[in-house]
């Protein structure tokens, strides 16, 4: 497995790269060889000296440890400074757009991945999936050759099959790709259906946005991509979107950092939007929102037109649906709808879920257009590289043509349909009637293993490219490493079918971008990489106006909606390992979901109700999540799926999630969850209502973060709504929380202070610390959204083991900064609240109270920093933790994550080589990203001179803070007073987490906010 | 209305028709005289559950403490009930000894050597506990002040330190108290001894005992000092044991009564446990004459009262639950009452808190197999207590998000039963090799050993057969 790893070229710079001569001459100079070796001639004393000494000591060689070898650099390579990170920027494509990055390298490998403050799609953050595409690159079990027929081959054989096989133009050729935004690949993509005259083109995406683009074609004429501004809408309405996660739409960081843009409240003055959303699934979207209105998804259609209908009589262009009605009309929602929509046009923003019919997508942007949305909060945009043609028709015509034998040859780029595409395709036979079957992906997966070629694909963080991202900015991906398994990447494998020429993809992508500069180019191409951006290339807005057959059409489906009964089956993809392209990723699969906290497992959610009519075993602390499984069948396919209530579902409705139940793919996929694609066919890629659902009685343990929901009466998570807010700018205190007086209040009152806990007290007055700086976290509840990318940040940042699923099931997560969910009011239709938790930096801790080795004590600037070598493992300090933010070692995770398997230094390599590599028995937690403030401060003393350690406001930024797409997280000194988190702690809605128990978290929390409009409440 | 007291002698400690030296005889012919086949069978169970425990901790450094159920709001579970639970057993034998002693308590020589013995064992197998229970076992060592390289003391704030203290000084005291007792029955055995090596080790164990005056001066000295030493012990330990959770801020911990409440709970258990063994032991080798059921009843008087006192801080408990006003501590408490683990709360309350109440009735305490089964539920009992304790109290604290629910592995269970194959080696060693009765303490509550024993108001010798005076009334 491993011999093709073992002397793996790694480069630190172009340069040496390249490794020609001047570089070659140059590095000779600065270090000549053999400058330190002895020169002396080896005498026949001398050398019976040292042989006499070695022999002596040779006995002592047992006594010692085994000599572990470092090697230094001979020759330093330009820029390096061992121990000082260099970043790159560069962005990682997914699903047709991408998004823009900034990679830590240490030492010539990269090791984390942030997002680039430039560019507009991450605007300095990232979404789960770039966090945990680290992790991806370093997986092992990533394929790492060449298969023809099952059997080893070569990149070689590869390419002598190609230029055979290919210099016959007339083969009829299928070309099955992932969607992908690169220009480099649309260009080489366009060359291959210019030179193969019976070639065709499918992109083929299991969550794709085909259905948006088909709804935008019925209702404008055209395919274009609504792109969401929600800082402008005063009223959003979802319809079973998911835009707040990375799954349900590949612009989440856009869209939280807009959507939390909209809804920022630092004053009583402030205003937020309102966001409506009508769902079947308690998606995490829907749990952000003020009303929420629990739908089947089969009857969400009907809805949408229902509103359409109502707003058709005020609006124009909605004429065709005034005089529609169906079981929704007169619906108290849809005249609610009707009545702040029509009050906000031009300032709302309707949207729906991915997968919804392109009908439901057509009337949605119809709607957007009559409201006077179009063009001021979504704008529609062509995109350069998508083809004309229904892509989800055309998958479904080429297995047909498949099966009939009309083609030769099928390429597939980096998708897997054998495993995703709609059941009734029945990919895997049909790929059996073609001659040639080619592959490129990352995996050993299903589809490569039914392919005549198999070629390992490079990661993108290995290889050059370049994409759009989905608002349209140009960007160039940069490789951080010459690829670990020697892949090759989309465009050179694409561009060797077409040439049978071996061309690097750094020449492929420079051929493309020298169109874009005709002149100057290499001074504009370096600027492109430096940057990560080029600021010259996005997509225009298109001018918008709904198409002429839109009448026709709409009253044609709408005449056909029909209203169905009983029970429905969403199929939706996993919040964490989306259609299954994450499923090898540690990281991922014990990352909660956001709503269910369930790590490791795909289940079937459903409500309270629905659970309780199928006899589900409800779960709760006591009974170790287990769970009975159901078998759920849809025609002839029957899948078991453990059952698990969601409160908050709708009735009668069942969501599984895809992506699970794989098997051949590595150690981390294997055998985990169910494989539900099976349940999902081309006529019901969202939801189906034929099912038959039955409770199979048998159990099964699912291994969930978080075993209990309810807050219990007790004031952790602060919220309230705006108008009470108003009313009461105080509401978040302990006082008003509790209508009691803080324990200490009195005394402290007679001590002459106003407040007994406020760290500002202590700061201001006679407490002052003698140190600067101070730091402090606040984390703003009501801008967070719960998505968990600060969880994952954290975790590559800080060097988190995976433990696996038997392990979180026993309630040992390690992840250092958790994100808590909880339900508040009714079972069947609460609302649930998210509240990460990390280490509160306790000024009074009750853990280093305890300690009895001292092993957790208090920094001079106030961080309660824990000794990993002192730590014997009582584990007191996590027992006397309120938060419960300590994670033990109870086994030696580390070594189990790290030394797993054949090669284990590949997954060394994406340690942080600045956080020690905790061993089993200690306690570790989160430091504040101590290795990042103590750079930051050296940095400070280094440029004063030694006069002061205390960093520039900004300096330091956490893993969490930085990857927070919601910017919910602030952190920096206290002792600063001008600083944004001392101007953050001052916000009335400012309080602490279990203040009362006079512990002085230097972590505090701003207090949620909803804005509900009373009418739906 | 006159009343005319008569003196009325306690009934005699010693039943039987006993004279110095048969109970000398009684007491040290089993060591001396050839190892039963019984023993050999107990001393075999017990060695193959000493075996499983080493075993089993073998596994746990080799493994991790993640062989055992232990999850992130339960970073305590069974080693850290058991601990409690072993180091609650052995209190009653320096209580016994020392405090019993101080307050000339005759009664007391019939179990004082056995239930020391116990205590030892018993603190033995807790200090096992805090021992492997921590995540680096080869590093435990720097709980200890000693001096080092790194030139770190211990965190002297630390409760579990102050644990460390408490434990080996109650275990050092205990010991050498135990060991100050048995010199005399040392030299009575050297003497009586048969085989020479027998002899040899009774011999040089006895420290030259010769029985002179001087000796007994001595002797008497140190054993009134070390009582004197070992009777705050008896209050410290537990004190300081429940300073583990009191000093602490989990809701179910942190708590005033902690100190005195765990105390009592202690001799409740430690009584509990010697009467178990007692109850087994004088009928295997004949001590009835001894341990005899007036003693029996005085145990369980204690027993009784310890009990009341437990009951009285649970209830304690749950009034200051309500009064305090403190959410946390009310929630932890109806979480105990209805929560995940209310089974233990029930089981507990069972044991510790209705069994006793049988105790009220003379007939059921002077009953051996209704008291032995009592011992026996007062035991699980408090093992429960613990139970409740450390792991509902951490499995339920503050932010519900965060609670767990600890479900015991199978080597939870075998560390745990693996401890009494350790006990019952040591005591069934003990049984065999030392006078399991303090032979020249006993015979010192016996009438023989009063000088005065000529009764001035009946002019004659007290008759050391004599039934004891009826109480009469007589009005004038």
């Amino acid at each position: 497995m491993s011999d093709e790893v073992k002397s793996p070229n790694y480069w630190k710079s172009l340069n040496e790269l390249a490794n020609n001569e001047n570089y070659k001459n140059f590095a000779h100079r600065e270090f000549p060889e053999g400058a330190t070796e002895l020169k002396d001639e080896v005498s026949r004393r001398s050398f019976l000296r040292v042989m006499g000494a070695s022999v002596a000591l040779a006995g002592f060689a047992s006594c010692r440890r085994p000599v572990q070898k470092i090697l230094p650099y001979t020759r330093q390579p330009e820029d390096i400074v061992p121990g000082k990170p260099l970043y790159y920027a560069s962005a990682m494509p997914f699903q047709g757009g991408l998004t823009g990055l900034v990679i830590e390298n240490n030492e010539g490998r990269p090791t984390k991945i942030e997002g680039n403050e430039l560019h507009p799609s991450s605007q300095g953050s990232t979404n789960k999936y770039n966090q945990a595409a680290m992790l991806q690159m370093y997986d092992p079990d990533r394929s790492r050759h060449v298969i023809k027929d099952g059997e080893r081959s070569s990149y070689e054989d590869f390419l002598a099959f190609c230029k055979e096989h290919f210099a016959d133009t007339n083969r009829s050729i299928a070309f099955v790709s992932e969607a992908n935004s690169s220009p480099t690949y649309s260009r080489i993509k366009d060359q291959a259906l210019a030179t193969f005259s019976n070639a065709r083109w499918v992109t083929y995406e299991p969550f794709g946005e085909d259905y948006v683009l088909e709804g935008s074609n019925i209702a404008f004429g055209r395919r274009l991509r609504p792109v969401k501004h929600f800082d402008n809408a005063s009223v959003i309405v979802s319809f079973d979107d998911d835009f707040l996660q990375v799954s349900g739409d590949p612009d989440s960081v856009r869209n939280t950092k807009l959507f939390t843009r909209g809804r920022r409240v630092t004053s009583t003055e402030d205003d937020m939007s309102t966001f409506y959303s009508i769902e079947s699934t308690f998606t995490l979207t829907g749990s952000n929102a003020d009303n929420r209105l629990r739908l089947k998804s089969s009857e969400i259609e009907l809805f949408v037109y229902a509103l359409a209908a109502q707003l058709g009589t005020r609006l124009n262009g909605l004429s065709a649906f005034s005089a529609y009605s169906n079981k929704f009309s007169g619906h108290q929602w849809i005249e609610t709808l009707a009545e702040e929509l029509l009050a906000n046009q031009g300032a709302s923003i309707l949207t729906a879920g991915r997968d919804h019919k392109p009908e439901v997508h057509a009337t949605v942007a119809a709607i957007n257009y009559a409201l006077g949305n179009a063009g001021t909060t979504v704008t529609y945009h062509e995109l350069p590289f998508i083809e004309d043609q229904n892509n989800r028709e055309a998958l479904k015509n080429l297995a047909e043509d498949l099966n009939s034998g009309a083609i030769d040859t099928v390429v597939m780029v980096g998708t897997n349909p054998v495993f995703t595409a709609p059941a009734d395709l029945n990919f895997a036979d049909a790929l059996q009637k073609a001659s040639q079957v080619i592959t490129l992906s990352e995996y050993v997966d299903e589809t490569s293993r039914v392919s005549n070629w198999h070629v390992n694909r490079a990661h993108f963080l290995e290889a050059w490219g370049d994409g759009y991202s989905y608002t349209g900015t140009r960007s160039v991906i940069q490789p951080q490493i010459q690829p670990l398994f020697s892949g090759i990447s989309e465009i050179e494998f694409l561009n060797t079918i077409v040439t049978g020429e071996q061309t690097s993809g750094y020449d492929l992508v420079r051929q493309t971008w020298q169109s874009y500069y005709p002149s100057n180019f290499q001074n504009q191409w370096e600027t492109v990489l430096h940057d990560g951006v080029d600021t010259t290339g996005h997509f225009p807005a298109a001018k918008v106006a709904l198409s002429g057959r839109f009448s026709t059409e709409a009253s044609r489906f709408i005449s056909q909606a029909t209203e169905s009964e009983g029970m429905e089956l969403v199929i939706r993809p996993d919040s964490t390992i989306f259609d299954g392209r994450f499923a090898n990723n540690g990281w991922l699969q014990e990352l909660p979901d956001p709503m269910t906290k369930i790590t490791w497992d795909n289940v079937a959610m459903m409500s309270k109700k629905t659970a309780d009519e199928l006899g589900i075993k409800a779960y709760g602390v006591g009974t170790k999540n287990e769970t009975n499984l159901i078998s759920i069948k849809t025609g002839d396919t029957e899948v078991e799926v453990p059952a698990w209530i969601v409160p908050g579902h709708a009735d009668d409705s069942i969501t599984v999630t895809v992506g699970y139940g794989r098997e051949g793919i590595g150690r981390v996929a294997n055998g985990m969850g169910v494989n539900t694609y099976p349940l999902r066919t081309t006529a019901t890629m969202l939801y189906t209502t034929d099912v038959e659902v039955t409770n199979t009685g048998r159990i099964y343990e699912v291994a969930c973060t978080q075993d209990h929901h309810s807050m219990e009466g007790r004031s952790i998570l602060r919220n309230a709504t705006l108008e009470e807010y108003r009313e009461n700018p105080d509401f978040s205190t302990y006082k008003s929380a509790y209508e009691a007086q803080l324990p200490g209040q009195a005394y402290a009152n007679e001590r002459g202070h106003d407040d007994p806990l406020s760290i500002f007290d202590a700061i201001t007055k006679e407490d002052y610390p003698d140190y600067e700086p101070q730091w402090g976290m606040a984390i703003d509840l009501n801008a967070c959204v719960g998505c968990g990318t600060c969880t994952i940040a954290c975790q590559a940042e800080n060097n988190i083991p995976v433990v696996g699923k038997r392990e979180v099931s026993r309630g040992r997560e390690m992840h250092w900064l958790r994100v808590d969910r909880y339900y508040e009011g009714d079972v069947d239709n609460p609302r649930a609240l998210h509240q990460p938790i990390p280490c509160m930096q306790c000024e009074l801790a009750p853990c280093e109270q305890v300690c009895p080795v001292a092993a957790t004590t208090h920094s001079d600037d106030g961080i309660n920093q824990m000794t990993y070598n002192r730590c014997i493992g009582t584990r007191y300090c996590n027992n006397n933790c309120p938060y419960k933010v300590r994670r033990f070692n109870f086994f030696n995770y580390s070594r189990e994550f790290l030394t797993d398997g054949s090669d284990p230094e590949i997954v060394q390599m994406a340690m942080n080589p600045d956080v020690s590599i905790r061993f089993r028995g200690v306690m570790e937690k989160c430091t504040y990203c101590v290795q990042r403030v103590n750079r930051a401060k050296i940095q400070a003393q280094i440029d004063s001179n030694g006069e002061t350690k205390k960093p520039e406001e900004g300096a330091v930024q956490t893993a969490c803070q930085q990857a927070c797409p919601a910017d919910a997280i602030y952190f920096g000194d206290l002792t600063n007073e001008n600083s944004e988190i001392v101007q953050i702690k001052k916000n009335n809605r400012n309080y602490l987490l279990l203040e009362e128990l006079n512990t002085r978290p230097r972590t505090s929390y701003l207090a949620e906010l909803r804005n509900p409009n009373p009418k739906l409440a | 209305m006159s009343t005319d007291y008569k003196y009325v002698p306690d009934p005699a400690l010693v039943k039987g028709d006993h004279t110095f030296g048969s109970i000398t005889d009684l007491i040290a012919r089993i060591p001396l005289s050839p190892t039963p086949k019984m023993w050999y069978l107990a001393f075999g169970i017990s060695n193959i559950l000493l075996i499983a425990l080493l075993g089993t901790v073998g596994y746990l450094i080799w493994e991790g403490t993640g062989i055992w159920g232990l999850n992130s709001p339960a970073g305590w579970g069974w080693a850290i009930v058991n601990f409690v639970w072993w180091v609650g057993i052995g209190h009653a034998g320096t209580l016994i000894s020392a405090i019993l002693f101080l307050f000339r308590q005759g009664w007391r020589t019939a179990i004082n050597r056995f239930a020391e013995a116990m205590t030892i064992f018993a603190v033995m197998c807790a200090g096992l506990f805090p021992a492997i229970h921590v995540g680096r076992i080869w590093v435990v060592y720097w709980m200890f002040p000693i001096p080092n390289q790194m030139a770190m003391w211990p965190n002297f704030s630390s409760p579990l330190l102050w644990d460390v203290f408490a434990v080996t000084t109650y275990f050092t005291v205990s010991l050498l108290f135990w060991y100050v007792g048995l010199v005399p029955d040392f030299a009575t055995l050297r003497d009586k001894a048969k085989s020479r090596a027998a002899k040899i080790s009774y011999g040089i164990a006895s420290l030259g005992w010769t029985g002179s005056f001087r000796n007994w001066w001595n002797y008497e000295k140190a054993y009134m000092i070390l009582a004197g030493l070992a009777t705050p012990l008896v209050l410290s330990v537990h004190t300081i044991v429940s300073f583990d959770f009191a000093v602490s801020v989990v809701p179910g911990w942190h708590s005033t009564i902690f100190p005195p409440y765990f105390v009592a709970g202690a001799i409740y258990s430690g009584f509990a446990m010697v009467l178990t063994l007692m109850i087994i032991a004088r009928k295997i080798y004949g001590m009835e004459d001894i341990m005899n059921i007036d003693i029996m009843e005085k145990m369980n008087i204690v027993m009784m009262a310890t009990g009341q006192l437990v009951a009285f801080a649970y209830f304690i408990e749950g009034f200051v639950a309500w009064y305090s006003g403190y959410i946390y501590e009310q929630g932890i408490f109806w979480l105990y009452v209805t929560g995940p683990y209310s089974w233990g709360f029930w089981i507990l309350m069972f044991c510790n808190v209705v069994t006793p109440q049988f105790l009220w009735s003379k007939k059921i305490r002077r009953n051996i197999a209704l008291t032995f089964v009592i011992s026996i539920l007062v035991n699980i009992g408090m093992w429960f207590e613990r139970f409740m304790i450390v792991v509902a109290s951490l499995s339920t604290d503050f932010l519900p998000s965060s609670w767990d629910y600890f479900s015991p592995t199978f080597w939870d269970v075998m560390t745990y039963v693996g401890t009494f194959g350790l006990f019952f080696t040591l005591f069934l060693l003990f049984l065999r090799f030392l006078p399991m009765i303090a032979i020249a303490e006993v015979k010192g509550v016996m009438p023989q050993a009063n000088p005065h024993n000529y009764d001035d108001e009946t002019k004659e010798f007290v008759d050391t057969k004599s039934e004891p005076v009826k109480v009469q009334q007589q009005t004038v």
